[in-house]
């Protein structure tokens, strides 16, 4: 076990624990930022939060973390215990918000292999200072203080309290390795294995199969049991496995002894043991609670130490295992694998022999299949997450920058269980954020009278949205400000010379409010600390763009402005149609094409320079030949011969010779190998049924390239 | 596929001698032998269907399909400005992984793994020839038995260079 031990996975657990917490803390949080007070359960919770980061940080030794930590425990163990009425909320939710980013920030260094060195004093005077004045506040309401947090509070559970005259009592502490893992679980199996000679067990800490940072506390001060027993010294020592023990202490006490050492270990009702009385009631249950199954007893003893033991105990974190996105990926690269491997053997030529009896083969063949497209769209599931905690982070801006600003805002969300791929997640985050602090600092007006002369409410509403629908999922951030104004834009645009010399109204509402995502755009005068720096719009769109979607701006002067990000549900599997050119299979994403046509030589107009249109229905496409522009041997040239696809993006269309179709089916996208460098108009590669492998069309590099060269 | 040469058996030689040091892949291309240092090469595959992409350098074959990886594959002849050949049963794919970047290596004919002790190495003589430029990839000459093989260093053969301004042009373009 020892060697297994390395700072790095308890590095990564500490971190991934911790984010997560931080993220739930500051969920309850903002929950609550317009309640006057937190309620019991949220005061348990983030003081448990608190706690638990505390003690894993203690163990890393990142002291700066756990004095800060511990400092907010305290604040919260005080209102735990004291319910104190007026305390000041908002200041309250400042502090732990505070906190919280101080939390994050090492984390982010630790993250980045720096040292967490982020100087906690001013932080820890604040929350002494801020707890001192709460305190103070109490005591002119003359209520009694509470004792000080400690850090631990012991609470034992108890097996047997029947003691008899022949009973021995000891007490017994055992001190692990610095370097052992899963010291809970070791400790556990301890008790459990003292449990079969134990008349009364008692052991400290006490929580140590519900709560795994029990395990650092042990690795810290020892695990201390009190055993009272018929079994002599010896059978007791033979039952502890001390495999991984670097002291075991082990005294015999005598029954007066024990009860003092009972008191020490804080039990309430150890005077009822003394006395060899029948256990209360409830702490019958208790101990039914947590007494082990026989079950896990085996996997326990055995197997210390391991993942799955520790799930096992943990029906909270039952649910849910973190898996690392590699091993993820390699499933999922898999399982491509396999549905291809699939369609070789089902298509195998062999098969094709005539007067084959394969009844039996299709059928069984049949059940292959059903259950190889049951395991892609398991995968594809595992990858979706909700969109909940990119909303939480939304929040927390709007909370800050509305603040900041002096701006009255209130933030509605809708739809953030909506579940997106996890990459595609990774990619909205930023742009979302820009445009929810985009609405906040130059959507909602500066002064709220602006807002009531118009008849509008003085508080600023955003609303943060999502949904899925068609295979694409839609996230709008919509607030009810001022709106934009297209003359002020239009004469933006052409003072910073970002558009040609057109009047405004050649152009449409759409072409006009597009003109903020143009590079070197800002309409603000002055720059302020969260946006304005006119290298915001044209990120987001860029951002949006590569991963497929696109931005869709919708707004009424004075009556507010939506954006909605309009993505693909996954990036992973696209819709395809697959066509060939001259050998060469390509791949063309279903979404983008219009038509397939079959047009004659007289629909094509030849300009001098060479380039060549189609002209459909009255209206005029720019033409590309695929097998010219790629340089494709034995393809079709003549246009009667072959098919022309009519291809849109962004409203611009283009149409395409290719050489015929060949099959329409989902793809897994697989990015061209970095070696090759990258050519225009191709996204990706993708593998077909037969093994092969067939490139993908990028719509809009063809655009961009066909416009180059024009 | 099931004529693959996998990496393992060439692993289990190694384990006998417990390093990989010295050891090269040597195979023929034209009427000249080189030879790869064996820690670079993953597995010989036999030739198979290509991908072409457009576009690209003439000799980047294009790419190929290997157990769901795909990988571009360069023709070595082509690459050392050679008269591209037919490929016949017995061109072989050599899967090298250089810095994590798989690569394949159409070659003729795959000859041996040689054992070439460092001191029979010597770098290749210079004439300061600007026409040198297409030899820059072949580090050492080593003599074994009565052939001179050139030594190659994968590394150049597949032009870090290359590399990295492809990689500048993605970080550029995000």
């Amino acid at each position: 076990m020892a060697e297994e031990f390395n700072t790095e996975s308890m590095l990564d657990m500490f971190l991934y624990e911790s984010g997560q917490l931080l993220e739930k803390l500051e969920g309850i949080i903002l929950e609550k930022q317009d309640a006057d007070c937190f309620d019991d359960s949220d005061i348990n919770e983030i003081f448990r939060v608190m706690h638990t980061i505390k003690g894993s940080s203690g163990v890393l030794m990142y002291e700066n973390i756990t004095k800060v930590t511990h400092k907010l425990e305290d604040v919260f163990y005080y209102l735990r215990e004291s319910h104190p009425d007026d305390v000041p909320h908002m200041e309250l939710v400042e502090k732990v918000l505070a906190v919280s980013d101080f939390v994050t920030g090492e984390l982010d260094k630790l993250k980045n292999g720096d040292t967490p060195d982020g100087d906690e004093h001013q932080l820890v005077e604040d929350l002494d200072e801020f707890l001192g004045r709460l305190k103070g506040e109490i005591k002119k309401q003359g209520i009694q203080m509470p004792q000080a947090n400690k850090h631990e509070e012991p609470k034992q559970f108890y097996i047997t309290p029947v003691a008899g005259d022949d009973s021995h009592f000891y007490r017994i502490s055992i001190h692990y390795r610095s370097d052992t893992q899963m010291s809970n679980i070791r400790a556990y199996s301890a008790t459990y294995a003292l449990k079969e000679v134990a008349e009364d067990l008692l052991y400290t800490p006490d929580d140590i199969l519900s709560n795994e940072a029990s395990g650092d506390v042990i690795l810290a001060e020892g695990f201390h049991m009190l055993l009272q027993t018929k079994s002599s010294k010896e059978e007791v020592i033979a039952l502890i496995d001390s495999s991984e023990a670097e002291e075991i202490n082990f005294d015999e006490l005598t029954k007066g002894e024990y009860g003092k050492a009972l008191a020490e270990f804080g039990r309430e009702s150890e005077i009822t043991i003394d006395l060899g009385e029948e256990a209360k009631p409830e702490e019958k249950d208790a101990k039914k609670k947590e007494q082990p199954k026989p079950g896990d007893y085996v996997v326990k003893t055995k197997e210390a130490g391991k993942g799955k033991t520790l799930a096992k105990n943990q029906p909270k974190q039952q649910s849910i295992i973190s898996v690392n996105v590699e091993k993820m990926d390699a499933l999922m690269d898999l399982i491509g694998e396999l549905v291809i491997a699939e369609a070789v053997v089902l298509q195998n030529p062999d098969l094709k022999v005539p007067g084959l009896e394969l009844s039996n083969f299709q059928k069984a063949s049949g059940q292959l299949s059903k259950i190889t497209t049951e395991l892609q769209e398991v995968i594809m599931s595992m990858r979706m997450m909700p969109l909940t905690n990119v909303f939480q982070k939304m929040k927390r801006i709007v909370f800050d920058v509305s603040r900041k600003l002096d701006k009255d805002i209130e933030l509605e969300v809708i739809g953030e269980n909506t579940e997106v791929d996890k990459n595609i997640i990774e990619h909205i985050t930023d742009p979302l954020m820009h445009l929810v602090r985009n609405s906040v600092d130059h959507g909602i007006e500066e002064n709220a009278e602006d807002r009531t002369t118009l008849g509008k409410p003085a508080k600023g509403k955003i609303t943060l949205e999502a949904k899925n629908e068609g295979g694409k999922v839609y996230i709008s951030v919509k607030d009810d400000g001022k709106g934009l104004n297209k003359e002020k834009l239009y004469q933006k645009a052409m003072e910073k010379g970002l558009i040609d010399n057109k009047l405004i109204s050649e152009f449409t509402d759409k072409e006009i409010f597009r003109f903020i995502t143009l590079p070197g755009f800002s309409t603000k005068e002055e720059v302020t600390e969260y946006s304005g720096r006119g290298v915001g719009m044209d990120v987001v769109v860029k951002n949006i763009q590569s991963i497929g979607g696109r931005l869709d701006i919708e707004s009424v002067e004075f009556e507010g402005s939506e954006m909605t990000l309009i993505i693909p549900l996954t990036l992973a599997i696209i819709n395809g149609i697959v066509v060939q050119v001259g050998k060469s299979p390509f791949v063309i994403e279903t979404a983008s094409i219009k038509e397939f046509v079959r047009v004659g030589e007289d629909s094509l107009i030849h300009e001098p320079s060479g380039e060549e249109y189609i002209v459909l229905r009255g209206e005029c496409y720019p033409f590309i030949r695929l097998n010219e522009r790629y340089d494709l041997a034995d393809s079709i040239s003549n246009v009667e011969e072959g098919i022309v696809v009519v291809l849109e993006h962004e409203g611009s269309q283009v149409c395409v010779l290719i050489d015929k179709l060949l099959q329409e089916q989902e793809i897994v996208v697989k990015p061209i190998p970095p070696y090759v460098k990258k050519v225009k108009g191709l996204s990706g590669c993708t593998q077909l049924g037969d093994g092969s492998i067939a490139l993908i069309l990028d719509i809009a590099g063809l655009l961009i390239q066909d416009g180059e060269r024009r | 596929m099931a004529e693959e040469l996998k990496n393992e058996e060439m692993e289990e030689l190694l384990e006998e001698e417990d390093s990989q040091k010295g050891k090269f892949m040597t195979f023929q291309t034209g009427k000249e032998f080189f030879g790869i240092s064996i820690s670079y090469v993953n597995e010989i595959i036999a030739m198979q269907p290509i991908a072409a992409i457009p576009e690209v350098d003439d000799y980047i074959k294009g790419l190929i399909n290997l157990r769901g990886k795909i990988i571009p594959v360069i023709d070595v002849r082509v690459r050392f400005k050679m008269e591209p050949s037919e490929y016949t049963d017995r061109t072989c794919i050599i899967v090298i992984d250089v810095n994590s970047t798989m690569i394949g290596l159409i070659v003729e004919k795959i000859a041996e793994v040689d054992t070439i002790a460092d001191d029979s190495i010597v770098p290749p003589p210079s004439l300061g020839r600007k026409e040198h430029e297409h030899n820059k990839y072949v580090y050492g000459l080593a003599r074994t038995g009565d052939a001179v093989k050139l030594l190659l260093d994968p590394e150049k053969l597949i032009r870090q260079d290359e590399i990295e301004a492809v990689m500048e042009d993605i970080r550029k373009e995000d």
